[in-house]
């Protein structure tokens, strides 16, 4: 039987080709990409999940490495590029013992085997725990994780940075467990001064400004109150008409408009708020008040930011004023409490920093640089490694970075299918070599000689599995500034365990889902005249 | 091409039609049936189906993947008719049955060729299936509902060929058990599969996957600042709009005076605070309400006032699923505010806004008096993995239906095709005539499925048939292909069984399709 599948072979293409882009870009030394999209945009990355989302990909076979990419970014955040790699590699393996005749389902089962012997190995061997190294590896793991991005140079400053401010937005959810919600980690940026001068702010960072320029610059004990509605002239609903027969009277009502949302704010001061936040608009008119209360009023906040910050100062975010007895009112328990709130000015823009939130701490990083593409990939490198410290802190076990855990597995896998006699022997033995693409790729992006070094780190590696007495050179990596191997565990080069075999599942799972294709129907697009029988029949197609 | 049967004769030179016809159609389904061949059984392939906006779609569903193709040829329709219809009547072996039909094609064109009329071909086709059928259901294993072995092993073997399939250990006894708690203790031998809801949930993997005793919605709680956990609930589901009403389009409000404003915005409020009043005195403390396109559901100012009671909301509730709800709740749906009263409203021990992925979903647990339905969230880590996970239980969910239908099961892994073609070999030879000739082909086209199952394999397919024959016929009536092993082996030992009524409807539906295929003798197209 014809096991020599073209199909295969088409899709293996496709999806190698998937990898080549983005694997020059791994690693300490991974160069970027610049891409151009169709209205000129420009972007800068190094963030493998990035890099695809911005192709417009229209292979079937890529776009599952693409989708792969972004489930990586979603549960975990960094890894993206190379659970790319490894998929890539285990298809183009998969695709060459297809044409030594294996059925693909026999290397499919292989292939999970092996997945799941990996898996099973990092947690039982390769594993650090957070107590065992201390406190150093959180900002160790953070510097792993940023030391392939433009930031590298800074990864001390912004690896503290990330740890600080992951720690800030730690809770205990209902059920008692202590989670870091890093998306309640405000990420501003602002271009302008160099990427040291970037601070983490202990409150949060408002991107807006003070509604009119005659109101205070900062109040201290400040009492916020944070609205979901518009302190405007009040419009009567649709279908109500106001017909007036008097020209007095409509002076009247035109009075009585701007009164109803005066007395609003009346009653809003009147509950001791100073600090005024709302979603919707607040008229010119209404500014007066304010000014004259001496309190600050921003209009027009994003209502997330409003969530947040009514969260981490006590206060109720509200959507309207009446209360149950059909009147309107502003309780004085809504209004929540920060130690100090007042404008600053970065860069060309103000911003409101909440200082000393009453409920719980909050966390905003601004990150400055040189241009908007610098910012733009600051950002995305912070979030990596926001992300890695998050699953530090939440799982507490990590693994050695570096290639370490990929020669190791692929030294044990090797032994391993030496041990089976059926056909998944061939398959995990192609599933170890696999593993190898990541120390040899980032070997080979640091200029260095990749197979010389991939050998040193094999024969450290066997002989650590061998011997009992060498069992410490497990965590032998590449060193890649010096070209050399070292005990990446004494380097501080870390990442975490979840990661990892997250990493390793996915990529297994979209090799398997390509491989499990034997056959691709592409249907015509709908806009084409629809074939009819009687069509078909005159053009001859049916003749069987 | 078939040779021409009939004599030639002069006035009727277009004679040779209906064979032509017939050969065309049988050459069409053909080829609908080796196109899906290839992801039959355990070791299957599957498809990628790019559509011609390019979504794509990657299954191993026989039925899914046909329906996908879009044919031209009218015979080839009526195998994806036939695909339809064993979807509708078993839920699985849609795979199966299309290549059933396509090698009975086989075997009826090689009939024709040898010069036999089509008709004693369709009537002894049909004479093979009722025979068929009862040698099946001679060979199958009563069982009760009690025996949750067999219904798992069912339920693990339909899970087997699909790209869930190592997820089996779970997602198997996830749908016995939810079929087994919808079924109605006074009518037991139907289930339907509307009152088991399945909910795809992007992000997670499959592991993620669980069946909730009670009511999951879709929609997140409403409003920012209510609560999000409701223990000791009492549940109301309204089917009124809780926001200002809208006076007709000629009907204005006219204000003349700014105390009428006052009163105009004042009234709006009274009207509001009434309802949630209402609402509250009831004793309501989470509401359910319908999606309505016509004003909001729920104004922002009903909201407001909810998250000041402590009711917690969830809106846009579908219509199509109060009939779900009310079921599985126990309550009624409440029209209008006069008819807001206790005893329409249900209780629950907790209802909680949970996040799953991206997104929140709200559960109801502890329902009292909860009526005969179950949940089940689907979680997959992408778009497409998700959908052929919610197929594959859909699948599985079928096979156990079907056993509750028709208490039997046979083995599977090609078993019970191997016997049917022994037997029938055998009661053909005590047959006289033609019919016997057409009978025993029947019983030959039938070991394509052991053929198939071994080919995709990638054991050697004579080899492992004739093996498998000889095993039948010394009488192992369960020996068949294990997959996993490469050999022939016992297969209700290994734990691989299927209902009887899965196997019979493919056999029954094959052979009618195939039977109407033959008796076709033109194609007249209608003009539009």
């Amino acid at each position: 039987m014809d096991f020599v599948n073209t199909l295969l072979i088409y899709l293996v293409l496709a999806a190698s080709s998937i990898a080549n882009i983005v694997k020059s870009s791994l690693g300490p030394v991974g160069l970027d990409k610049m891409l151009v999209d169709d209205v000129g945009d420009v972007t800068i990355t190094n963030d493998g999940a990035t890099i695809l989302n911005l192709l417009e990909v229209q292979h079937p076979a890529a776009k599952v490495l693409v989708e792969l990419a972004q489930l990586q970014d979603q549960e975990v955040g960094d890894g993206t590029t190379s659970v790319v790699i490894v998929a890539a590699e285990l298809l183009k393996n998969a695709d060459e013992l297809v044409k030594q005749k294996i059925h693909p389902t026999s290397v499919i089962s292989g292939y999970r085997l092996a997945c799941k012997e990996a898996v099973k190995y990092i947690q039982d061997n390769l594993t650090l725990t957070v107590d065992e190294l201390g406190k150093d590896c959180l900002i160790n793991a953070a510097k792993t994780s940023m030391s392939s991005k433009i930031i590298s140079a800074d990864a001390n400053f912004f690896a503290a940075m990330c740890v600080d401010a992951a720690n800030a937005v730690r809770v205990t959810d209902n059920k008692g467990q202590t989670i870091y919600p890093i998306k309640a980690i405000n990420v501003l940026k602002a271009h302008g001064k160099s990427a040291r001068e970037s601070l983490l702010i202990n409150g949060y960072a408002l991107n807006c400004t003070v509604a009119s320029q005659a109101m205070v610059k900062k109040i201290t004990n400040a009492k916020i109150a944070c609205l979901d509605f518009s302190l405007q002239k009040t419009k009567m609903k649709m279908g109500v008409q106001v017909l007036v027969t008097d020209p007095e009277k409509l002076d009247a009502i035109r009075q009585r408009e701007s009164d109803i949302t005066k007395e609003r704010i009346q009653k809003i001061l009147n509950a001791g708020a100073n600090v005024i936040l709302a979603t919707g608009g607040i008229d010119d008119l209404c500014l007066k008040y304010f000014v004259e209360a001496g309190a600050m009023a921003v209009r027009r906040c994003k209502k997330s930011d409003l969530k947040r910050i009514a969260k981490a100062t006590g206060a109720t975010l509200l959507s309207s004023m009446a209360n149950l007895e059909g009147e309107e009112s502003f309780e004085a328990s809504a209004v929540g409490e920060a130690a100090e709130v007042s404008t600053e000015r970065i860069c060309d823009d103000e911003l409101i920093v909440i200082k000393g939130t009453k409920a719980r701490t909050a966390a905003s990083i601004i990150l400055r640089g040189p241009n908007d593409f610098y910012c733009d990939e600051m950002e995305r490198s912070v979030h990596d490694a926001l992300c890695v410290v998050k699953r530090v802190l939440e799982s507490k076990t990590l693994v050695v970075g570096g290639g370490a855990v990929e020669v190791a597995l692929s030294i044990y896998l090797e032994s391993f299918a030496t041990s089976l006699s059926s056909r998944e022997q061939l398959a995990i033995a192609e599933f170890a070599h696999s593993l190898l693409v990541i120390p040899k790729t980032l070997a080979v992006n640091a200029a260095k000689d990749a197979t010389d070094l991939v050998a040193k780190m094999r024969s450290y590696h066997h002989s650590s599995q061998s011997k009992p007495e060498h069992a410490n050179l497990k965590w032998i990596g590449l060193d890649l500034t010096e070209g050399t191997v070292r005990d990446n565990r004494q380097a501080g080069v870390f990442e975490p365990a979840v990661s990892k075999i997250k990493s390793l599942k996915f990529a297994t799972e979209a090799a398997i889902t390509i491989l499990r294709i034997d056959d691709m129907i592409k249907l015509d697009s709908e806009d084409k005249n629809t074939q009819s029988y009687q069509n078909a029949y005159e053009c001859g197609q049916l003749d069987g | 091409m078939a040779p021409n049967v009939q004599p030639k004769m002069k006035a009727f030179e277009t004679k040779s039609k209906p064979a032509e016809i017939r050969s065309s159609n049988i050459e069409a389904a053909k080829a609908v049936a080796d196109a899906i061949r290839t992801s039959l059984g355990p070791r299957g392939m599957d498809k990628m189906i790019q559509s011609g906006k390019g979504d794509v779609t990657i299954t191993n569903d026989g039925a899914t993947i046909l329906k996908q193709m879009k044919l031209v040829h009218p015979a080839a329709k009526m195998l994806v008719e036939l695909s339809k219809a064993q979807d509708v009547e078993a839920g699985d072996g849609t795979t199966s049955v299309v290549v059933l039909a396509g090698s009975f094609l086989e075997a009826a064109q090689k009939l024709l060729e040898k010069g036999i009329h089509p008709t004693v071909i369709s009537e002894s086709f049909q004479k093979a299936s009722v025979k068929a059928v009862e040698i099946l259901e001679a060979m199958a294993t009563p069982m009760k509902l009690e025996d949750r072995h067999s219904l798992l092993m069912s339920a693990t073997t339909s899970l087997g060929s699909k790209v869930v399939s190592q997820h089996s250990a779970l997602l198997a006894p996830l749908a016995v058990d939810a079929v087994l708690k919808v079924i109605d203790p006074l009518k037991d031998h139907d289930v339907d599969l509307r009152d088991i809801r399945v909910i795809e949930k992007l992000g997670g993997t499959v592991d993620d996957t669980e069946l909730v005793e009670g009511l999951v919605l879709d929609q997140r709680s409403a409003g920012s600042g209510g609560p999000t956990r409701m223990e000791k609930a009492k549940i109301g589901l309204i089917q009124f709009c809780i926001s200002p009403p809208k006076t007709d389009m000629d009907n204005q409000v006219v204000v003349s005076d700014y105390n009428a404003m006052d009163r105009v915005l004042r009234e709006e409020r009274a009207y509001i605070l009434n309802v949630a009043k209402q609402v509250k005195k009831a004793g309501c403390n989470v509401l359910l309400v319908q999606k309505s396109i016509l004003r909001d559901a729920v104004s922002e100012l009903a909201l407001h006032f909810f998250d000041k009671m402590k009711i917690m909301v969830v809106k846009d509730i579908e219509r199509e699923d109060i009939e779900f709800i009310t079921k599985t709740l126990n309550c009624r749906p409440i029209a209008s505010l006069d008819h807001f009263l206790p005893e329409y409203m249900a209780s629950a021990d907790l209802v909680e806004s949970v996040p799953t992925g991206t997104s929140k979903v709200v559960k109801i647990t502890g329902i009292q008096n909860v009526g005969k339905t179950v949940s089940v969230i689907v979680r997959g880590s992408n778009k497409l993995v998700l959908e052929e996970a919610a197929r594959s239980l859909h699948d599985a969910l079928c096979v156990i239906r079907c056993l509750v239908k028709k208490r039997f099961i046979i083995a599977g892994g090609g078993a019970p095709e191997t016997e049917l073609a022994y037997q029938l070999t055998q009661y053909a030879q005590g047959l006289p005539g033609v019919e016997a000739y057409c009978l025993r082909a029947f019983a030959e086209s039938l070991e394509v499925i052991p053929m198939t199952l071994a080919e995709n394999a990638g054991l050697n397919p004579i080899a492992t048939v004739t093996d498998l024959r000889n095993k039948h016929a010394c009488g192992f009536k369960s020996s068949g292909i294990n997959v996993r092993k490469g050999a022939i082996t016992n297969m209700l030992d290994e734990g691989v069984a299927q209902p009887l009524l899965v196997t019979t409807s493919a056999i029954t539906l094959a052979s009618e399709t195939v039977r109407s295929i033959l008796k076709i003798d033109d194609i007249v197209n209608a003009l539009y």
